[in-house]
C-alpha cells in the first residue's frame, strides 16, 4: 500500500493527475472499524484536454508505461487494486479540494473528510451506502456544522433526515 | 431481536464489549486498520471465489508476518 500511495503521488507530482483522494470504503475505514473491500477507491481531479475532455485514457497509458495492468475496472498498481472515479460533479470536486492531508507510514497521501464520504453515500443511495452511514454515525467523529454545510450545499439534508430518523 | 434494555445482563455485557471493541478498531492507527482489512479480505476471499466471484487479496508491501 505504501508504494501504491507514493505511485499516485509520482502520478501527481507529475501532472497526470491534478489532485488524488483515497475514498470508498477504505477512505471510510481511515475513520470507522476496517471494512471489508476488494479495491482502493481514488477519486481524481483529471487535468482537462486541449479539447476540453476529460478522460482516463492518459492515466491508463502512463500507468501501463510504469507496467501496471488493466484488471476489470481496476489497476493493479503494486499488488493492490486501485479504481480510479472521476470527479465528475460538484460534490466530488469539494471533497478532493477539501480531503485531510495525512501520512501513511511515512507517506504523504489524502482522504477524503468523513463528512464528504457520507454525502456521497447520501447521494449514491445504495443500501450498503445507507449501512456505511450507520456505521459513521456510530464511531466517526463528526463535525456537524461542517457537515450540515455540506448537505445544504449540494442539496442533500432531505435525505439525510430521511436516513437518519 | 430484545432492545438492549430487556436483555438479560449477562448477555447485554457482552454486546456492550462488543460495542467497545469496534470503537477500539476504530481508533487504530490507518496503516494497522489496512492491515486488518488484507485480513479480512483472506478469509472473505475463499468464500467468494467458492460463489464464483473473482477478488484479489492485496499483497502488502509493508505487512509484517
Amino acid at each position: 500500500m505504501k508504494r501504491t500511495l507514493q505511485v499516485l503521488n509520482e502520478l501527481e507530482l507529475g501532472g497526470v493527475i491534478d489532485r488524488y483522494a483515497i475514498g470508498g470504503a477504505m477512505g471510510a475505514t481511515f475513520y470507522v472499524e476496517p471494512l471489508l473491500t476488494f479495491d482502493l477507491d481514488v477519486f481524481v481531479v483529471l487535468p482537462q484536454s486541449a479539447a476540453g475532455l476529460l478522460s482516463l485514457a492518459p492515466l491508463y497509458e502512463a500507468l501501463l508505461a510504469r507496467g501496471y495492468i488493466e484488471e476489470g475496472e481496476c489497476v493493479l498498481i503494486e499488488g493492490v487494486p486501485v479504481q480510479f472515479l472521476p470527479a465528475y460533479n460538484a460534490l466530488l470536486e469539494e471533497a478532493l479540494r477539501e480531503a485531510r492531508e495525512t501520512l501513511y507510514e511515512e507517506v504523504p497521501t489524502r482522504v477524503v473528510r468523513a463528512e464528504h464520504l457520507i454525502v456521497v453515500c447520501l447521494q449514491t443511495g445504495r443500501d450498503k451506502d445507507r449501512e456505511r452511514v450507520r456505521i459513521f454515525r456510530e464511531q466517526a467523529e463528526l463535525d456537524m456544522n461542517y457537515l450540515a454545510g455540506v448537505l445544504q450545499r449540494h442539496g442533500l439534508e432531505g435525505k439525510w433526515k430521511q436516513w437518519t430518523p | 431481536m430484545e432492545a438492549m434494555d430487556t436483555l438479560k445482563p449477562e448477555i447485554a455485557r457482552l454486546f456492550a464489549a462488543k460495542e467497545a471493541r469496534r470503537h477500539k478498531l476504530a481508533a487504530l492507527p490507518f496503516p494497522d486498520k489496512v492491515r486488518a482489512v488484507v485480513c479480512l479480505q483472506e478469509m472473505a476471499a475463499p468464500v467468494l471465489r467458492a460463489r464464483g466471484i473473482k477478488v484479489r487479496v492485496w499483497n502488502l508491501d509493508d505487512r509484517v508476518a
